[in-house]
């Protein structure tokens, strides 16, 4: 019975199965048009719900790793080891005085928040959770999540000139210098995954990876040498890109308070917390995605085998995988905050401008070069 | 030429450093931490630690020696007497004053004053650092036992003494009727 359930295979589920769904179930009464609209609500509602999660459980892994590093414990004393703690910080902050500071442009300081937290709530979006299971499969997948993650930066910007206050404006004027450099390595070392692949689908790219083992997984350098540096650089990039120490100079809150977020309490502070740790996330699942299998991995591999490809089990496997992934990242990610001291500004320019971005075109160069005349001849490679 | 073998040192080194330095904070990382969760668990206070006083009431005498020797007089002290055995009425110690010199801890005769490792004390009022050290207040019950045995002994003596007197008075009242009467016969007419 459990067998025979777990080997059911999956339909691709998302928003339009949702709407098919909603529509069949319908009563007469209801109005035809309510039923997409549900069904975006639905889809709208789960995405918030699971950025939350994923920004929650960020937020307690940091604190006890940061924790643990320094020879403490982080929070122990909300539920066990403290994993209560992110509930009680959001209960008080939804608590806390909404304050807007005297000369501020009212409206461009309240939507700031907003908008940046909408930015990875729609990157978010188009995020495969399984195999058989996302809300948007579109094919333009990771040019669509660049683009939605680089307008967090106009929702800083906004943050930092609206507030008035010089220790924002510095905030967000180092903010716009950053991504404006660091943009273009990210984009660029994205670019040697995506020729390997041929798409830049996250399905497909993932699909393209499967293999024994996860010995197919586009790190290797048997699959193409140029991987390695190209997965260096994009991490270095999504540091920056995501405002992570050693890059945190927009928030560098020993030289600027708190940067672009100085003025902000309560619930808009908070989203700026949550767009920093669920763009950690998203990005950390890019770096998945593209050059550690995706959904791929040997406890994948096997569930495939034994449960069939398209299963319930697969599915769930599949999940965890890019969960496990994703984290495996962002725990690489706090490691690395907590190890490094922040850099100067005028180190992030050099470091973005004369190191990244041309060993990023070198690896592009060199990526292409292997793909064009060597992979005809490597028998792994057709497999 | 050197620019360019530099530039690539920079990218050498930079990776470099960053793995050391990971290997370090990965360490740390993995050990166990050093910090205590403070109120559940307490790293161990030595024993000659200068924290709040505790009083060994019995022993006390009242000398106020302790009193007098507090440098800043946070120490005041009131019982009543009762012959040798005390009734306690307050033995207070202004925290807000004391600096945990333990100059209060030398002088006492019957050495129960001391200080002891707790160290912790918070309030939400200025009023409760004044501490009361006394651990009851009136008398002990073998006070008042040592009082009441030590008053009945008193009032069994002074009986005594009475009674004596009176034996003795009603003796010279007989021997003076007798030399009045100048007879020699009489017996003991006492009762």
């Amino acid at each position: 019975m459990l067998t025979s359930m777990l080997a059911a295979s999956v339909p691709q589920t998302g928003t339009n199965a949702i709407n098919d769904f909603l529509a069949g179930v319908k009563p007469d009464y209801v109005p035809g048009w309510a039923v997409p609209l549900t069904a975006i609500g639905i889809a709208v509602g789960l995405t918030v719900a699971i950025i939350s999660v994923v920004a929650m459980f960020s937020v307690w892994l940091e604190r006890k790793v940061a924790g643990h590093i320094q020879c403490r414990y982080g929070p122990m004393r909300a539920g066990w080891h403290g994993w209560l703690q992110p509930i009680a910080d959001g209960v008080k902050l939804l608590l806390k005085e909404d304050l807007v500071p005297l000369g501020a442009d009212r409206v461009l300081y309240v939507l700031a928040p907003a908008l940046v937290l909408a930015s990875v709530l729609a990157a978010m979006s188009v995020y495969p959770l399984a195999p058989g299971f996302f809300f948007a499969d579109i094919d333009l997948g990771i040019f669509f999540v660049l683009a939605m993650t680089s307008t967090t930066t106009i929702g800083v910007v906004m943050a930092g000139w609206s507030s008035n206050s010089k220790w924002s404006l510095y905030g967000a004027m180092r903010e716009a210098a950053q991504v404006v450099a660091y943009e273009i390595p990210l984009g660029i070392s994205l670019l040697v995954p995506i020729m390997v692949a041929g798409s830049f689908n996250l399905l497909e790219v993932s699909r393209a990876q499967t293999g024994f083992f996860g010995l197919n997984w586009y790190i290797w350098p048997w699959i193409n040498p140029f991987m390695l540096p190209a997965f260096v650089l994009f991490f270095i990039a999504i540091l920056a890109e995501t405002k992570r120490a050693p890059f945190d100079l927009p928030e560098a809150e020993s030289e600027l308070v708190a940067g672009f977020m100085t003025e902000y309490s309560g619930i808009r502070w908070s989203f700026f917390f949550m767009e920093e740790y669920a763009a950690m996330f998203l990005y950390s699942v890019v770096g998945a995605f593209f050059f550690f299998g995706g959904f791929e991995s040997p406890l994948t591999w096997g569930a495939a085998k034994l449960a069939g490809d398209g299963s319930v089990l697969h599915q769930v496997a599949a999940g965890t995988t890019l969960v496990v992934k994703g984290f495996a990242g962002v725990f690489l990610m706090m490691w690395l905050r907590w190890t490094l001291p922040r850099v100067r500004i005028d180190q992030v320019m050099t470091l973005g401008y004369k190191y990244l971005t041309p060993l990023a075109l070198v690896c592009v160069l060199g990526a292409g070069l292997w793909e064009v005349f060597l992979t005809p001849i490597l028998p792994w490679r057709h497999g | 030429m050197k620019a360019t073998a530099k530039y690539f040192r920079n990218c050498i080194d930079a990776l470099k450093t960053t793995l050391v330095g990971m290997r370090i904070t990965g360490k740390y990382l993995l050990q166990k931490p050093i910090t205590v969760q403070y109120p559940d668990e307490r790293l161990p206070i030595p024993n000659r630690y200068r924290g709040i006083h505790y009083l060994e009431q019995e022993k006390c005498i009242e000398c106020l020696a302790c009193a007098r020797a507090c440098p800043i007089d946070c120490i005041e002290m009131d019982a009543v007497r009762h012959g040798k055995e005390l009734e306690w009425i307050s033995f207070t110690l202004d925290y807000q004053k004391c600096m945990f010199c333990e100059l209060c801890v030398y002088p006492c005769p019957k050495d129960c004053i001391h200080m002891g490792t707790e160290f912790a004390f918070v309030s939400y009022d200025r009023s409760e650092f004044v501490h009361d050290l006394l651990s009851y207040r009136g008398m002990a019950r073998d006070a008042k036992v040592r009082m009441l045995e030590a008053e009945e002994k008193k009032k069994a003596k002074e009986e005594a003494k009475k009674a004596k007197e009176a034996a003795k008075a009603a003796q010279l009242a007989e021997q003076e009727g007798k030399a009045a009467a100048g007879g020699a016969q009489g017996g003991p007419g006492q009762g």
